[in-house]
């Protein structure tokens, strides 16, 4: 038996137990942030054909060919735009645009920007959001189906 | 890294190859076995170059557990968790170099490490490997 080992092994389970809770506390959240001045956010989006003024709700997904959970979210927000006129989506594969990604400070994947119809960018989140408070945000800004 | 995008796994295969990597990978800490890492590593190994369907904890699924538990419900792509297992091969291979070369604090760290990353993946289906493959291409392309 390694005490070393012992102790790395007791020092793994604390940091992987405290990861789990970060994760399910923050994972998909949707953050609102503020609007940053010139040459925020929204500025970066629209340099990369993002039209907000097209739509009630424009929810932008960056995604990485390695990333499960993109290909999920990618799904569902397919099928609420389906149901959701005012829903526009645009998909961004992180990896062609390593510019925006820093600009925007984009570290994981899948990571999805909301902006209203004037631009203005209404909050963010990383990690893949949970089926209903994505549901919950697009119908809030979108009006939902009748 | 050649396969297909488009080629799936059942999600609660690697699910339990997480689990199996982290029953190992705890031996690995309480006996300080380099060979034991070195086989860990082995594992992770076959599976990025060779692909999951190979991967020895995926057979090891897919003819024993599987059978037991009914069809598929969900499945995921296969790229990802490839990728996340050459991750796992750097870990476990620096860890198995540091017990079999004389470091085992550096053995014991790298081992350590990449059971915080199985643990999770095995416990709550998050993929360290896979989010760090953006951080890994945000990097290199600013130092290129």
């Amino acid at each position: 038996m390694s005490g070393t080992g012992l102790l790395v092994l007791a020092v793994a389970l604390v940091l992987t137990a405290a990861a789990a809770a970060w994760l399910r506390a923050r994972d998909g959240r949707v953050r609102t942030v503020e609007e940053e001045t010139v040459g925020g956010p929204t500025a970066v989006l629209e340099g990369l054909g993002v039209r907000p003024g097209d739509a009630d709700l424009t929810v932008v997904q960056f995604s990485t060919a390695f990333c499960g959970p993109c290909r999920t979210t990618r799904a569902r927000l397919l099928h609420l735009q389906g149901t959701r006129p005012g829903l526009a989506y645009v998909h961004v594969d992180a990896e062609s645009h390593l510019d925006a990604v820093r600009e925007l400070g984009v570290r994981r994947t899948p990571t999805l920007f909301y902006l209203d119809r004037q631009g203005r960018l209404l909050g963010r989140s990383s990690g893949a959001p949970r089926p209903e408070e994505l549901t919950a945000v697009v119908d809030a800004h979108t009006g939902a189906p009748s | 890294m050649t396969s297909s995008p488009a080629r799936t796994v059942d999600v609660r295969g690697p699910r339990f190859a997480a689990w199996v990597t982290s029953a190992v990978l705890a031996a690995v800490l309480l006996t300080a076995s380099g060979w034991l890492a070195a086989a860990q590593a082995a594992v992770f190994a076959v599976g990025a170059a060779a692909g999951l369907r190979h991967a020895p904890y995926a057979v090891l699924y897919r003819t024993l557990v599987a059978p037991r538990l009914g069809p598929a419900r969900e499945r995921e792509p296969e790229a990802p968790v490839r990728f996340a297992q050459l991750v796992g091969l750097v870990f476990a291979a620096v860890g198995a170099a540091g017990y079999l070369l004389g470091a085992p604090l550096l053995g014991a760290l790298a081992t350590g490490s990449a059971l915080v990353a199985a643990l999770l993946n095995a416990a709550t289906g998050f993929c360290l490997g896979c989010e760090l493959y953006l951080t890994v291409r945000r990097a290199r392309a600013r130092t290129a």
